[in-house]
């Protein structure tokens, strides 16, 4: 177990880490908005989490608050990249389809070349020296911080999907203008979406920083984007589970094949290529298939005098 | 314009309304009022301007200029969604459904401006007794336009007709008091548009609504409309009871063209 553990952990974790990204790009995707932000909201609660560890300035608050600091690094980071989707996704959510991709790898760019230029982010180099919150002597043991925080993410999302709000994003997604017509204010609820997946995305940054000991300007480019992209189109954009499955999938495929060399890399393509041709709803839209889905019941009516003529 | 006796206080106005894209006048200073409880026909040639009027009331395009008020509440200038809140609901002439989502969920999406669950009240499921109440109506709507028993089939998967009599059970989702339909009977059979007419009274009395109603379909138009407004290129021509505008010289001559 311990071998296991010590060969495998760390990928474990980076595949619980990819699925929340995935997840991040999820949410605006539920409203149908094709965010690749993820990356910049993502470095920004890295950045966050390691001046709040590491900054000479927080040293008082670090020494009162102990292992409290880590949650407040990803309160912070939350809050943060909630108001920085605001400002962003406002303007940006005016723009539709591709050139809200074009929009926010832009701001990832932007976010990028920023941090490279200031002092406080330390310029090219990054951040060294992150401590470990809790006492994690090994990486494995991440589990136990982005675990949780999947398990919620996914409980938050499929909660959602049921709700009021689930029902508007879903409207949006479909038909517009239609969805305005009938009642749902369009913007106010693209702008949500877009801000819940740039509040996840921050808060796995702050997480991410200490679990790389190091943060520089290469955690938030457009690589990831792009990657994080694959993992919702793979695993299927449709369903909670989609970001997760895919995000697992396309993080372990390179390592588990890492016995191949250099082929593992053309195996990996050749996984994206076959995945989105055949899997056009993703692996979990087309595990979803083989199930029929259920009817919807008509509840027994119990209150009569409740249900209006 | 005859002056045509109709109960009913005046529900909505129409003054001035006009409208331009680029060189083209669309809608060119249309006036009129609806009463209360009527059933409105709009008819005109193809391109006269209805379904652009029709935008121009639901907040989908904004006028150029002109203004509609609602019990006096000026509707011109809001977002379409609150258009809709205010109480103008409306079906289109293309049919916009949300197409991947299936017949009930296209009823519940609608009650939106009826319901006021928040993001956090719905992921904490505290939101029990509202989503109880929009479930339940949502079969009730669909009870009436008689899709209950294919509530979980995607809407695209619908016949024209079918297709439209969910939207206009959409419509009605929003709780509307003014119900604005676009060529509701354009690729229904001829039973369908038959028992069409029933149906749109059926509804006005049931939901004590104004209907305006855009149609091609003269049978259908003559048979339902308590009056009618006829636009051509973009202006309205005559207005009055339909046997009335039937007879209009200046009508005859916008369908079937001058000297």
């Amino acid at each position: 177990m311990t071998d296991f553990l010590s060969t495998y952990g760390f990928l474990i974790v980076t595949m619980l880490q990819a699925g929340l990204l995935g997840l991040s790009l999820y949410f605006p995707l539920q409203a149908g908005q094709l965010s690749l932000a993820s990356p910049g909201f993502y470095s920004l609660g890295g950045y966050v989490a390691a001046i709040l560890l590491t900054n000479p300035a927080f040293a008082g608050l670090r020494d009162t608050l102990g292992n409290a600091m880590f949650p407040l690094t990803w309160l912070v980071a939350a809050v943060l990249a909630g108001l920085l989707g605001l400002l962003v996704g406002v303007p940006a959510l005016r723009l539709r389809g591709i050139y809200l991709a074009l929009a926010t790898i832009a701001f990832v760019e932007v976010l990028r070349v920023i941090s490279l230029n200031l002092s406080i982010t330390g310029g090219a180099i990054g951040l060294f020296g992150i401590p470990q919150p809790f006492g994690i002597v090994d990486r494995w043991q991440y589990v136990f911080i982005f675990g949780p925080l999947l398990i919620l993410t996914l409980l938050f999302a499929r909660q959602m999907e049921r709700s009021r709000v689930g029902r508007a994003l879903r409207a949006i997604r479909e038909d517009e203008l239609a969805a305005d017509a009938m009642g749902v204010p369009p913007t106010r609820y693209k702008v949500l979406a877009f801000v819940t997946g740039a509040v996840l995305a921050g808060i796995v940054g702050a997480m991410s920083a200490p679990l790389l000991s190091s943060w520089n300007a290469r955690q938030g480019t457009f690589d990831a984007s792009i990657a994080i992209l694959a993992f919702v189109l793979i695993g299927g954009s449709r369903h909670t589970w989609g970001p997760v499955v895919g995000g697992a999938l396309l993080t372990a495929v390179p390592e588990v094949l890492r016995f191949l060399a250099d082929w593992r890399l053309v195996i990996n393509g050749l996984v994206l290529v076959v995945a989105s041709l055949y899997l056009p709803q993703g692996i979990v839209g087309a595990l979803e298939k083989l199930g029929r889905p259920r009817p919807p019941q008509r509840p027994t009516p119990v209150k009569p005098a409740e249900v209006r003529p | 314009m005859s002056a045509v006796t109709s109960p009913g206080s005046v529900v909505l106005e129409a003054r001035n309304m006009t409208r331009r894209f680029g060189g083209l006048i669309a809608v060119n200073d249309v006036s009129f009022d609806v009463r209360e409880g009527e059933i409105f026909g709009l008819i005109g040639p193809n391109g006269a301007g209805k379904t652009t009027l029709f935008n121009l009331m639901t907040g989908l395009t904004p006028p150029s200029s002109g203004t509609l008020t609602y019990r006096g509440t000026t509707v011109t200038g809001l977002q379409p969604n609150r258009v809709a809140a205010l109480g103008l609901s409306r079906t289109f002439q293309n049919i916009r459904l949300f197409k991947g989502l299936n017949a009930l969920e296209n009823v519940k999406i609608a009650q939106h401006v009826r319901t006021e669950a928040g993001l956090w009240r719905g992921v904490f499921g505290a939101a029990k007794a509202e989503e109880a109440r929009v479930e339940a109506r949502a079969w009730e709507l669909l009870d009436l336009v008689g899709m209950a028993d294919r509530a979980g089939e995607l809407a695209a998967n619908f016949s024209y007709g079918d297709q439209r009599k969910l939207e206009i059970a959409r419509a009605l989702a929003t709780e509307p008091r003014v119900l604005l339909l676009d060529e509701p009977a354009a690729g229904m059979n001829t039973s369908e548009k038959g028992q069409l007419t029933g149906f749109i009274r059926q509804v006005r009395d049931q939901f004590n609504l104004t209907v305006l109603v855009i149609e091609h379909h003269v049978p259908l138009v003559m048979n339902l409309c308590d009056r009618v407004a006829v636009l051509n290129f973009g202006q309205l021509i005559a207005m009055g009871n339909p046997a009335e505008v039937q007879r209009d010289p200046k009508v005859i001559e916008a369908y079937l063209g001058g000297e």
